[in-house]
């Protein structure tokens, strides 16, 4: 009896562990080290970042035993309330895979490291609300869990991943103010653009025929960049139009640019020298629905035959529409927009269309104002860097991919990476 | 709904859809009419947009509910409507100034990022994995980088296009070109499956369950622009004799 109890005791033992998961991990499973939660830096302050070893788990790229998982648990409560946040397999999610540029994430070897977007489990939480964390490594029936850590986020005030976009804005308004001086001091030279040279023509036309000149800016908003290059044309145009005694139209799809126009043309007016010509009733409010709009549009059009019509701005459907009518009335037509999928329609039914990036020149190019030549020379010098950028920066890459320069490479993308 | 409703809304949509196309034939007062109201319907539907969605949800209801900071916003907006009274228009300048600025501020970092960016990383990322690529996929991604150089050196104000600079603004026009001309034919396929949908809708309408509605008023347009151009064509030789 005493010898079956002797050989009873350790088989207990022996099973009693056994069937602890505990032991039956770290039989199996090295355990889960280094484990930290941090405050995700440059966000606004729901995301938080954990990190642990990849060295001791076994982790390594070559190392990864099939299978292996690690769940990442969360909750707002110590003790309980966890919710599963990941699941994912031993070796992936490393620092190296953290989505930031070198000059802002130091990366960390072998170290996991993971992104855990608070919002999608909670709401409603402020800056410095305390979160839970944990993870389990599985690999079949055995498990391992790591010790509860805790962390709060806080929204940051700068963005150090956007330096290179700072540092790129920086430098544009550099040149801007230097051309600004030089603009004011010589002049500054743009070459010619034939579409805004027919614009005298056209209007010089519609006074000989004794027949408006319908000028459309399009559905943009105020915010759009079209419409306000747009606004700057009118203004030239409505001051050539003043001096020739002529008349023009503008009808509307936005109130406020509506507003803004009716101040261009009134200036305008008045720059000519001809305040008793200015009309209100030169500028319309149409409507705010795009088809109507055109539909309005495409009726005046045709009732009064203008002699020109000019199309700059924003355009969506409505540009074959409008430009369509213009044709069949006979009048000289002159378009410009940087909505490149109209862009044909205009080709196929104007008589001249400025093409993206004309548009916004033409201002420049008519009225030579300094600030307005400003403006494109820094449009310019940005073009002249993207130029040059894509030209080294594609030999570059090619170069550093061809011989195995990772890291060289990684830090070429990070520079002109949007994050 | 009734089946009166239903016949009734069949004629409407048909009529008004004949009444738009017949502007193909020459303006008249079919087409004005369907103008007119299309304005007008266009116009009572974006007020009561405006008033459902905006009006109510954003002004009206956070002020019931003592969210007193939404009428700072709301004063700046009205602002606007000042332009309507001469005397005080310039308080308008205000609520002008406020748009200008936050458009601005909200335009420039996201330009930068994705206009500039992310179109330099867009066209250098694939020669990343050159060890990777196929020799077609390479000259793909240098035939992208060079199109981009040369569309971008044709928007290049600040010299003249002459001599050797001339033919690399050319090439960048024939990639333009090539670009529109793929925009004009995807376009175009979009707007006849528009048209399909509308003749799909006349041919719907012209069936006995709503009464023959294209057939009749197509034949009434037809018979209106035929007696229309024989009273038109005698007044026009009683003013010659």
């Amino acid at each position: 009896m005493p010898n079956n109890t002797f050989r009873f005791i350790p088989f207990l033992f022996a099973s009693v562990l056994a069937a602890s998961p505990v032991f039956a991990a770290k039989s199996t499973l090295p355990p889960i080290t280094g484990f930290t939660a941090g405050d995700m830096p440059y966000d606004s302050g729901s995301i938080a970042l954990l990190a642990w070893d990849a060295d001791a788990g076994g982790d390594t790229a070559a190392a990864v035993s099939p299978g292996t998982l690690y769940r990442v648990f969360v909750s707002s409560l110590e003790t309980g309330g966890w919710i599963k946040a990941a699941e994912f397999p031993a070796g992936e999610k490393m620092s190296k895979n953290i989505e930031l540029p070198f000059w802002a994430w130091k990366v960390q070897g072998n170290t996991h490291a993971l992104k855990v977007e608070l919002n999608n489990y909670f709401s409603g939480f402020k800056d410095g609300t305390v979160f839970y964390f944990k993870i389990a490594k599985v690999k079949g029936a055995a498990a391992i869990e790591s010790e509860v850590v805790s962390s709060v986020t806080v929204s940051n005030w700068f963005r150090l991943d956007r330096l290179n976009n700072l540092i790129l804005l920086i430098i544009l308004i550099i040149v801007f103010f230097w051309a600004v001086f030089h603009a004011r001091r010589k002049g500054l030279f743009i070459r010619r653009i034939a579409g805004l040279d027919a614009i005298d023509e056209a209007i010089g036309r519609a006074t000989e025929m004794g027949k408006p000149i319908f000028y459309v800016p399009g559905i943009g908003s105020m915010s759009s960049i079209s419409t306000i290059a747009s606004a700057f044309i009118l203004g030239e145009v409505s001051k050539k139009v003043a001096q020739y005694d002529s008349q023009i139209k503008v009808p509307h799809y936005d109130p406020i640019v509506m507003t803004v126009c009716k101040e261009v043309v009134k200036q305008s007016y008045m720059e000519a020298g001809r305040p008793d010509s200015y009309r209100e009733d030169i500028n319309q409010f149409v409507s705010a629905d795009q088809f109507s709009y055109a539909a309005s549009v495409d009726g005046m059009i045709s009732r009064e035959k203008p002699a020109a019509c000019f199309y700059m701005g924003y355009f969506m459907a409505e540009s074959l529409l409008l430009a369509e009518v213009g044709a069949t009335s006979g009048a000289i037509q002159i378009a410009g927009t940087d909505v490149e999928h109209q862009l044909p329609f205009f080709f196929t039914a104007c008589d001249y269309t400025l093409i993206g990036e004309e548009l916004y020149a033409a201002g420049a190019y008519l009225s030579k104002e300094p600030m307005l030549l400003s403006a494109l020379k820094v449009q310019d010098f940005g073009k002249l860097v993207v130029m040059v950028s894509v030209f080294f920066s594609m030999i570059l890459v090619a170069l550093g991919a061809r011989f195995g320069w990772e890291g060289f490479v990684r830090g070429i993308l990070h520079l002109f990476r949007n994050y | 709904m009734s089946e009166t409703w239903i016949i009734i809304g069949g004629w409407l949509a048909a009529g008004l859809t004949i009444f738009l196309f017949s502007f193909l034939y020459k303006d008249n007062p079919f087409f004005k009419i369907a103008e007119h109201l299309y304005l007008g319907a266009g116009m009572g539907w974006l007020f009561q947009v405006s008033v459902t969605n905006v009006w109510i949800p954003k002004i009206w209801e956070p002020v019931s509910k003592g969210e007193l900071l939404v009428i700072i916003p709301s004063i700046m907006g009205l602002s606007l409507l000042t332009q309507f009274i001469p005397k005080i228009s310039w308080i308008s300048r205000y609520g002008f100034t406020f748009m200008m600025g936050y458009g601005s501020g909200l335009a420039i970092p996201a330009g930068l990022s994705t206009d500039f960016m992310s179109q330099i990383e867009g066209t250098i990322k694939p020669f990343s994995l050159l060890a990777s690529m196929s020799p077609f996929a390479i000259f793909n991604s240098a035939l992208i980088a060079f199109g981009a150089i040369c569309v971008l050196f044709y928007f290049f104000f600040s010299v003249e296009h002459k001599g050797h600079l001339k033919k690399v603004s050319n090439v960048g026009i024939y990639f333009l070109m090539i670009y529109f001309g793929a925009a004009f034919g995807n376009t175009v396929m979009a707007r006849f499956s528009l048209l399909y949908g509308r003749f799909d809708d006349l041919y719907t309408f012209s069936g006995a369950k709503y009464l023959y509605a294209t057939q009749f008023i197509l034949t009434g347009m037809v018979i209106y622009f035929l007696v229309y151009a024989l009273f038109a064509g005698r007044s026009k030789n009683a003013i010659k004799a």
